[in-house]
């Protein structure tokens, strides 16, 4: 066998070959080398502070620079493109989707626009796209929106805060949902950094500072993902909790207090706007009777090489089945995925039901009152009207298509519907005695558009407002709110 | 013979300072990834060597609580016993499978085990449970039965024997998940903390 040296000789490149198989090799090698001892020492170093992080920073990316793997999968809110069977972070107008709100909705602001809402990172500038805020609002409505309000209520007060505009505190609100609201700048704790969640808690007799860690995994997303209103005067953040979690517990609180969201604009009713009651649904399932949390399904932990860390892209499960799900479920995907699916179309099906007949129930009651209808005829009516939306919207407004307690959901849209069939009962005795002929003539609602004009909408103005708003308004309080921003870099 | 090989192998004259160096770096980075991956030890059937690298931790630590850890180890269920031959051929190519997996970053979140393992552990639980289940063996409920549909996995009724029923990368209740000793020797750990040798 000839020798390399004399095969070298006759085919020089042949020394070129070994040469960058040898250099390819060893590289591969040492990579393979860098990626055990890079793994290993990383899990020696869990909690590296290399920048303090001052009380009530709002800024992201100062906390980002201690927790590089949390604020990197927290950046992933900004994502918008994993759309479920119903909901995930894609947005969806739901006015276009479902006309019916429209009508449901008459005379309050959500008949103007309604979506799906988008990830975390989206929270302010939703808000600021928004043309609900066309109209005046307290600045209550920031109160979930952003990490600059624990900052701004700790420089003017809580119901000094409260007792403010919307407008007023444009330029002090400017970054989304973050780090602060739910961390202690110097451990890292969990911590409640809103009011109306603790005097909740107060009220019941409980105290919050004695909830452990998996409490408080839950309770830290329950500091906004809850029902509140709005009371009294300087609008203070409450949650309606004193007699109970439940639908009909909080609609006993709500009538006792005689608190209304506002009147309907067709049939008169009294109306309640239900938040986002995600804690109290989930509260009623078997997730959180077996002790799962919030975060164990919306960020779960996750192990990146040597180290374990809470994932903090805030998303749907069902875009992460492998994280959330298939810890403590062994099935596969396609199987868990159609679990939830399941689930999802029944509690659909009795919400579209609902929808239907609740937009139609208003304006029969609408028909009554040209009739000439009496207050004294209607009012049990209005109230049926008051509790079947309530009822329906405690289901509807929360996120999960009634996944967090698919039994429960059921529920409380079966007493929904039944409330306001009984509505119509009773409006049909009305249509007899004031001869209005029956079916009613209902106006076309099939379309946001065509919904929109029947409860008398001038949407282009609408529309131009925010146009507006965006183009003179908005930009003086996004450079206001980075000249103060600047400053704090000052020493 | 050497002389012969050695001669066959030998490189050029002005091609030999470049191959000694490459040679003496190729055997440096091979020692480091020896000891690293403390390689020696993938000989043994010693549990600790499943968690030389994170991935096994939480399957390591509940083991650990079970009544198994009096008598299997890890090998014992998931590698055939049957003969030397397939016991290391399974062995190797899942460990290289692993190796891959790990370097690449690319393990999921939760591990599920493959058709393989089920065969052979299948097999394994009825080789030690023999006086049990004898009627099992008879009538072949073997992990490619279970594939095709037929009969049930052990674990499919003894669902938390030994890992728990609730587990991923990251999570392994009730128990202490051990922390990767430090490649750093000693003194240069104490030094880096405290500033002094």
């Amino acid at each position: 066998m000839a020798t390399i040296k004399e095969l070298s000789e006759k085919k020089p490149w042949l020394n070129w070959v070994l040469f960058f198989g040898t250099v390819i090799i060893v590289f591969l090698i040492g990579l393979f080398a860098a990626s055990i001892v890079e793994r290993r020492s990383e899990s020696q170093m869990y909690f590296q502070m290399v920048q303090p992080i001052p009380d009530w920073e709002p800024r992201h990316e100062v906390w980002g620079q201690n927790f590089p793997r949390q604020y990197e999968s927290y950046k992933m809110t900004l994502d918008t493109t994993f759309g479920s069977r119903y909901a995930g972070s894609v947005m969806i107008d739901y006015l276009e989707k479902y006309p019916e709100l429209v009508i449901m909705w008459a005379g309050y602001a959500f008949a103007r626009d309604y979506n799906q809402g988008r990830g975390h990172y989206y929270s302010v500038s939703d808000v600021h796209n928004t043309l609900r805020t066309v109209q005046p609002q307290p600045a209550t409505c920031w109160t979930c929106k952003s990490t600059d309000v624990p900052r701004v209520m700790n420089e003017i007060g809580v119901r000094e805060f409260y007792s403010s505009t919307w407008a007023g505190m444009g330029s002090q609100i400017v970054n989304p949902i973050g780090c602060q609201d739910c961390h202690d700048p110097q451990t890292m704790n969990l911590r409640i950094t809103r009011p109306a969640l603790a005097e909740a808690f107060e009220r019941q007799g409980r105290n919050i500072e004695h909830a452990n860690h998996q409490e408080m995994r839950s309770l830290v997303c329950a500091q906004c993902h809850v029902e509140y209103y709005f009371q009294g005067e300087d609008t203070y953040l409450t949650f309606p909790w004193d007699k109970g979690f439940s639908a009909d517990d909080m609609e006993a609180y709500f009538d006792e207090y005689e608190f209304t969201d506002w009147v309907h604009g067709l049939s008169r009713a009294p109306m309640l706007k239900a938040q986002h009651p995600d804690y109290e649904l989930y509260k009623t399932g078997i997730h959180a009777e077996r002790g799962v949390s919030c975060a164990d399904c919306h960020m779960p932990y996750k192990r990146d090489g040597g180290l374990k860390f809470t994932d903090h892209h805030l998303q749907s499960p069902l875009n992460n089945i492998s994280g959330s799900c298939q810890v403590c479920h062994r099935e596969s995907e396609e199987t868990l995925r159609q679990n939830v699916y399941d689930r999802q179309v029944k509690i659909s099906e009795l919400r579209r039901i609902t929808e239907k007949t609740l937009a139609r129930l208003h304006l029969e009651a609408k028909t009554a009152w040209d009739a000439g209808a009496s207050e004294e005829e209607m009012a049990e009516v209005l109230q049926l009207i008051r509790h079947a939306q309530w009822r329906w919207d405690w289901v509807a407004a929360a996120n999960s298509m009634g996944f967090h307690s698919p039994a429960e959901a059921l529920r409380v849209l079966g007493t929904s519907i039944n409330k306001a069939q009984e509505a119509r009962v009773h409006l049909a005795r009305i249509f007899g005695r004031y001869d209005v002929p029956q079916p009613v003539e209902l106006p076309d609602y099939s379309t946001k558009e065509l919904a929109q004009q029947v409860v008398g909408l001038d949407m282009d103005d609408i529309r131009r407002q925010k146009t507006d708003f965006k183009n003179d308004v908005l930009p003086k309080w996004l450079e206001e709110a980075r000249l103060r921003e600047e400053a704090y870099n000052q020493p | 013979m050497i002389k012969r090989l050695l001669k066959i192998l030998e490189p050029p004259p002005g091609w030999k300072p470049a191959v000694v160096i490459i040679l003496g770096v190729f055997t440096g980075i091979s020692l480091l990834v020896f000891h690293a991956s403390e390689a020696q030890s993938y000989i043994s059937d010693k549990p600790e060597t499943c968690i030389n690298c994170h991935v096994m931790y939480p399957q390591y630590a509940t083991w650990a609580h079970s009544s198994h850890r009096e008598t299997a180890t890890c090998a014992e269920c998931h590698v055939p016993q049957d003969n030397f031959f397939s016991k290391y051929y399974v062995k190797g190519t899942d460990g290289l499978r692993h190796a891959y997996v790990f370097t690449s970053r690319t393990e999921p979140q939760v591990i599920q085990i493959k058709q393989r393992g089920i065969n052979v552990v299948q097999k394994n639980c009825i080789r030690c449970h023999l006086d049990m289940v004898e009627m099992t063996r008879i009538v072949e409920v073997t992990g490619q039965n279970y594939h095709e549909g037929e009969g049930s996995r052990c674990w499919d009724c003894h669902r938390d024997v030994p890992h728990g029923t609730v587990r991923s990368l990251s999570s392994a209740p009730f128990s202490l998940v051990p922390r990767m000793p430090s490649l750093m020797p000693e003194w240069l750990q104490s030094f880096l903390k405290t500033g002094e040798q």
